[in-house]
């Protein structure tokens, strides 16, 4: 019987117009973000190629100069030294810290188009190199690019709206309804077939074309954890999809008329989609507004300026702190520019810290509140669930972001010896690398897994409501 | 068989049907007489469970329709004053859709267009659109998912109006054999002539209330009307 309901269903779909027009929209939006999120992800790759040649190439100079000056022995100046370790550390030898694309980015651009996805590290102070580029970046909660995840987002839920308001009350309005209901069926039936008929239809298409996007985009399906990660795309595109349904559903239980279902469904679909998010957004930067950028950059010059007044100071202070730093030729070091430099850096970074708190816990603060408000709209939690899976939201990012610190770290601590010690750098390969390390799938698959959940109920609750409510439906008048 | 006890219905205090008591056995064509808002398609719905009783019963083949709804839909058909069908069907498919609904899933194409052949539609109309037919097409189809359901009880919401008198009397012809072969057909009319004919029993109705049932032989044509007119007139 439900076969042979989904088998009509379909004859009737198929022969009326809107499936095709709904079809034709969707397939032309889904190709348009698909081939935006595959162009970001190759304009994304080619700049961190770039990035790289020029790192080996300028290696590369390097070598070739200490061959060149070895060989010749000639006298180079100490500013342009490439065996210096404060040249190389500093101005000749950054290396790029690189945050590869998600492994499925082209499904969803994300805030990767906001947030940078590469540092040039060096040893200059933490904030040169990292929150002047960070800072004030908009949390965009709305998306900005329409790729395949603005497709999911917006459109997805309005197509399903398209072919589901009207599917009672239009079996009502031609008169259909009463010859079907004198037929031993419950209208729960009939209901449960023309929804999964248009499920399929429409989760089916996102999934395929999702497919599509990930074998043009050139995703690699052999790296690690992604076929969970494509299991909870599908997962996530199905059960947004039935937040959608039983809204439809439960609306339809009502046996108002189409044309006041399709007012009520699309005020709700503005609402949780559109009004919601920016309203959110606002909220959340006015509660916790992040300090501005030209405070940043101010606090930076001046804690530049009052550091390096007191060059020699500092790095007397420096020692303090770092005793095993310290040689025997006190008098000729406490003159040295370099290491001045290295106390100076480090000078900044210090007085530069409130401010850079303060931003942080904002930012914190933030996403803390986006994280609990997101369960009040379905689209900002599809949002960051899409985001998540595609490894491209701000929890990847943060991530990264933590590996920089930890490289620049590790960056300061392979060159300060060397400076302090007046020693030569021998060999440029053991100049540390950075090699960005993946999140655990596990802890992506728990916060999708949240967020699902938080759709999962409300449509859950809808969709029992509504069919409770189906019992009751008025037939007739 | 149908039967009605004590059935009662209102709509916010108005009292649309009042303690209806009634059986229309198998073989019998029972018609439903009375004004607009007499509470013929009351009683018809109440029988389909679209609308729920205030009080009383309503019974097909001695089942309670409001506590087996579907089972007893197994028995029933129903042919409303036009048979609305799904347009961009054609006949055949509407017919096999209704009957597989109907529990018939198994009919074979030959089968269906019997159907078709049984109420007298061309089988040149099977293989198009519904869209296409007549108002006295369609409730020809309405008849035919009836006998492919095989319905053991009918009941109709006014369904020759608007029919011209070729149509209505080849409708009529049908619901003659119908009944004929045991089935039990309650019809709500505005048609004094084709209950007359077609009916064994008239029950008038007015303002909810069943004032009187006449065998159908106990008077000629001008006599209904005049006893018609009658029980209006107050």
């Amino acid at each position: 019987m439900f076969l042979r309901i989904l088998r009509h269903e379909w004859s009737t779909l198929r022969a009326d117009a809107t499936l095709w027009v709904v079809a034709g929209v969707f397939a032309v939006a889904i190709g348009y973000g698909v081939w935006n999120g595959v162009r970001w992800v190759e304009f994304q790759t080619r700049a961190l190629a770039g990035a790289a040649a020029e790192e080996q190439e300028r290696y590369d100079g390097l070598r070739q100069r200490v061959d060149d000056i070895v060989k010749t022995g000639g006298q180079v100046s100490p500013f342009a030294d490439p065996r210096s370790p404060s040249n190389v550390g500093g101005r000749l030898g950054p290396r790029y810290a690189m945050l590869p694309p998600g492994p499925l980015a082209p499904l969803a651009i994300g805030q990767s188009d906001l947030l940078p996805y590469y540092f040039r590290i060096s040893t200059d102070s933490r904030e040169n190199i990292l929150a002047a580029t960070e800072i004030e970046n908009p949390q965009r909660l709305l998306v900005g690019r329409f790729d395949l995840a603005f497709v999911v987002i917006f459109l997805y839920p309005l197509l399903i709206l398209a072919v589901t308001y009207n599917m009672l009350s239009a079996e009502k309005e031609q008169g259909t309804l009463a010859l079907v209901l004198s037929q031993p069926v419950a209208l729960r039936t009939i209901v449960t077939g023309k929804i999964t008929l248009r499920a399929m239809v429409l989760v089916g298409t996102v999934l395929v074309c999702s497919g599509v996007a990930l074998a043009l985009g050139g995703v690699d399906l052999a790296s690690p954890g992604i076929g969970l990660r494509l299991l909870l795309w599908a997962g996530a595109v199905a059960v947004y999809g039935a937040f959608w349904f039983s809204l439809a559903a439960l609306v339809a239980s009502f046996g108002r008329g189409s044309a006041t279902s399709a007012t009520i469904l699309a005020s709700a679909w503005l609402v949780l989609v559109v009004m919601l998010p920016s309203l959110f957004n606002l909220a959340v930067t006015t509660i916790y507004p992040v300090p501005s950028r030209v405070e940043m950059v101010q606090a930076m010059r001046e804690a530049s300026d009052d550091a390096s007044a007191e060059g020699s100071k500092l790095l007397a202070s420096y020692y303090e702190d770092h005793p095993e730093l310290a040689t025997g030729d006190a008098e000729q070091a406490m003159t040295d520019f370099n290491m001045i430099r290295v106390a100076v850096n480090d000078d900044v970074e210090r007085r530069v810290r409130p401010v850079v708190a303060r931003y942080e816990q904002q930012i914190v603060a933030q996403q803390a509140a986006i994280d609990g408000l997101r369960f009040l709209s379905p689209a900002v939690l599809m949002q960051e669930a899409l985001n998540d899976l595609a490894g491209t939201g701000t929890a990847r990012h943060r991530h990264f972001v933590a590996q920089v610190d930890r490289f620049h770290a590790e960056w300061r601590g392979y060159f300060t010896p060397l400076i302090f010690q007046r020693a030569q750098v021998t060999s440029f390969d053991d100049v540390p690398r950075f090699a960005f390390e993946e999140e655990a799938t596990g802890a992506i698959a728990r916060r999708v897994g949240v967020s699902l959940a938080g759709l999962a109920l409300p449509a859950a609750l809808m969709g029992l409501f509504g069919v409770s409510r189906l019992r009751r439906y008025p037939v007739v008048g | 068989m149908l039967e009605a006890t004590n059935l009662t219905k209102h709509y916010n205090g108005v009292t649309a049907l009042d303690s209806l008591t009634l059986t229309v056995e198998p073989g019998e064509v029972f018609c439903l007489l009375g004004a607009n808002g007499a509470g013929k398609t009351t009683t018809i719905n109440l029988f389909l469970n679209f609308i729920a009783p205030t009080s009383g019963t309503a019974a097909i083949n001695g089942i309670d329709v409001v506590q087996q709804p579907l089972e007893t839909k197994k028995y029933v058909a129903y042919i409303p004053e036009t048979v609305m069908l799904y347009r961009n069907l054609t006949g055949l498919e509407n017919l096999e859709y209704f009957a597989a609904l109907a529990g018939r899933p198994d009919y074979t194409r030959d089968q269906l267009l019997g159907f078709f052949q049984e109420v007298g539609l061309a089988g040149d109309a099977a293989d198009r659109r519904v869209g296409t037919y007549s108002k006295g097409m369609r409730q020809k189809v309405g008849i035919a998912i009836a006998i492919a359901k095989g319905a053991r009880s009918l009941l109709l919401d006014e369904p020759t109006s608007g029919l011209d008198p070729k149509a209505s009397n080849e409708f009529s012809d049908l619901l003659k054999r119908m009944s004929d072969s045991g089935v039990a057909v309650l019809m709500a009319t505005h048609d004094l002539f084709r209950a007359k004919e077609s009916g064994t029993r008239v029950g008038i109705m007015k303002h909810g209330t069943l004032v009187a049932v006449h065998g159908t032989d106990e008077f000629g044509h001008a006599d209904l009307e005049r006893l018609y007119l009658q029980y209006m007139h107050d």
